[in-house]
């Protein structure tokens, strides 16, 4: 199962969360070298995992397995913040129909394709039970054809330039019910998402959150 | 041209890619733009496994007729560097940039120098990797090329969406009708353990019937001939898991 986790429900998963950022150090940090991410405590811990971000985490038994983070780019993104060039040609997305999609992961043990399909079709279900219209990601290039395999319509902003030794685009990916059919089938399994907790609101949540960063920027 | 206008034109030429549905239209399109850059020739391919012949791995192509059966009749595939790189890199690579030793590796050196002849002096190369392990590629051809730090990623993203694109036209995604509903999909994975209909309808609660229906229609969306068959076709399908 493939768990959301967000502000109004983190107080039933504080322990996944905390254990979450530890793996995510072992993967960005030991394992890709992402060392800019490195911290002494272990658990890597970016300026975007705050009370707006959205966690779907695979765990089995309460251990992560994998996952993904979501974040309204009605908020200053890793994308429009970081990664600007990248999105050069057609703008980085400002819409409470369009959230960012980043930190994908999949343990060491669990890398099969499978595994990582199963999380590609949660963030579709979600996004779509969300009403939420497109994702926007920073990704490296050869994963395009991943992609493009899974029947994923991707939209490049930019054109691809080396990130760290990696040829790296930025793009977003359609959310519609044919995309979520295409890779249900491919891994025979539906409503792999799973919601504790009250009710989640994404739309609202980035409509005030844009309102705010307005409010703060007038006043 | 500047780095934003080699990729307002290169997302432009993407996002028209769509209006053509006929392979030969794409390559058209594909080798006006890449002519822009001073290709000649194109070759959009996967990548032929021991067992597999190299001529039945091309997708499409725009290479001098003459080269084509030079490089299949000498199985220059086999000896080439450039797709010898290409299965290892996941980067985007001109051709002289894959390395072979000249004194140990004759046929790399043979292909390399016959490719001039055609002219084919200087390439560059796009590969691709799917999700199954699929290895494909874009290989881009000629001689006097705008090939640097601001077109190669132009280059690099307009391949990978030819390929898509030519590789949807020609292997179209089964109709929707062709899906399997949740029911069809349970009682094919009840028929790979060895159920038969009257267990699958037990077992769903369900009359026998009824789970032969959801058989049937399931066999005949899958093209199977019968339910081994349709078993098969399944799991190797991925819709079900063995």
């Amino acid at each position: 199962m493939i768990h959301v986790i967000s502000a109004v429900n983190r107080h039933l998963y504080e322990d996944v969360l905390d254990q979450h950022f530890r793996v995510r150090h072992e993967i960005f940090v030991e394992e890709r070298k992402w060392e800019a991410l490195r911290r002494p405590d272990n658990r890597e811990i970016d300026a975007y995992d705050n009370e707006d971000a959205i966690y779907l985490l695979a765990l089995e038994n309460r251990r992560v397995l994998g996952g993904s983070r979501l974040y309204p780019t009605t908020k200053p993104t890793m994308m429009s913040e970081v990664f600007p060039h990248l999105a050069a040609v057609r703008g980085c997305p400002v819409d409470a129909q369009i959230w960012e999609w980043s930190r994908f992961f999949v343990t060491r043990e669990r890398r099969d394709g499978a595994f990582n399909l199963q999380l590609m079709a949660a963030a579709q279900e979600f996004c779509l039970d969300q009403g939420i219209e497109r994702l926007c990601l920073v990704m490296e290039t050869w994963w395009l054809p991943r992609f493009h395999d899974i029947g994923f319509v991707v939209t490049p902003l930019g054109l691809p330039a080396l990130v760290e030794n990696s040829w790296t685009m930025a793009a977003t990916i359609e959310i519609n019910q044919e995309s979520l059919n295409v890779v249900r089938d491919k891994i025979g399994m539906k409503n792999l998402v799973h919601q504790d907790g009250p009710r989640l609101d994404c739309i609202a949540h980035a409509n005030t959150c844009g309102r705010t960063a307005a409010q703060r920027k007038s006043a | 041209m500047s780095a934003v206008d080699y990729g307002r034109e290169a997302l432009d030429f993407i996002e028209g890619l769509g209006a053509y549905d006929r392979v030969p239209d794409a390559m058209d399109a594909l080798a006006v733009t890449f002519g822009r850059y001073g290709f000649e020739h194109i070759i959009v391919t996967g990548l032929p496994n021991p067992d597999q012949r190299f001529s039945q791995m091309v997708l499409a192509k725009r290479w001098p007729a003459e080269w084509f059966s030079l490089y299949t009749e000498k199985s220059y595939d086999r000896v080439d560097p450039v797709i010898r790189k290409c299965r290892q890199s996941v980067n985007p690579f001109e051709w002289s940039e894959a390395p072979y030793d000249a004194e140990l590796e004759p046929g790399a050196v043979e292909v390399m120098r016959r490719a001039a002849d055609f002219r084919m002096s200087r390439g560059f190369v796009v590969p691709i990797h799917g999700l199954t392990g699929y290895e494909a590629g874009v290989s881009l051809g000629g001689v006097h090329l705008d090939l640097n730090a601001r077109s190669k990623p132009a280059l690099h993203l307009i391949a990978m969406y030819g390929f898509d694109h030519i590789r949807r036209l020609l292997a179209p995604s089964p109709h929707p009708s062709a899906r399997l509903t949740p029911r069809e999909r349970e009682v094919i994975a009840w028929a790979s353990q060895g159920k038969s209909a009257w267990e699958i309808g037990e077992i769903l609660n369900i009359t026998q019937r009824t789970a032969e229906e959801h058989l049937a229609t399931a066999a005949r969306k899958l093209g199977a001939v019968n339910r081994t068959h349709a078993v098969a076709i399944a799991i190797r399908q991925r819709i079900i898991n063995p």
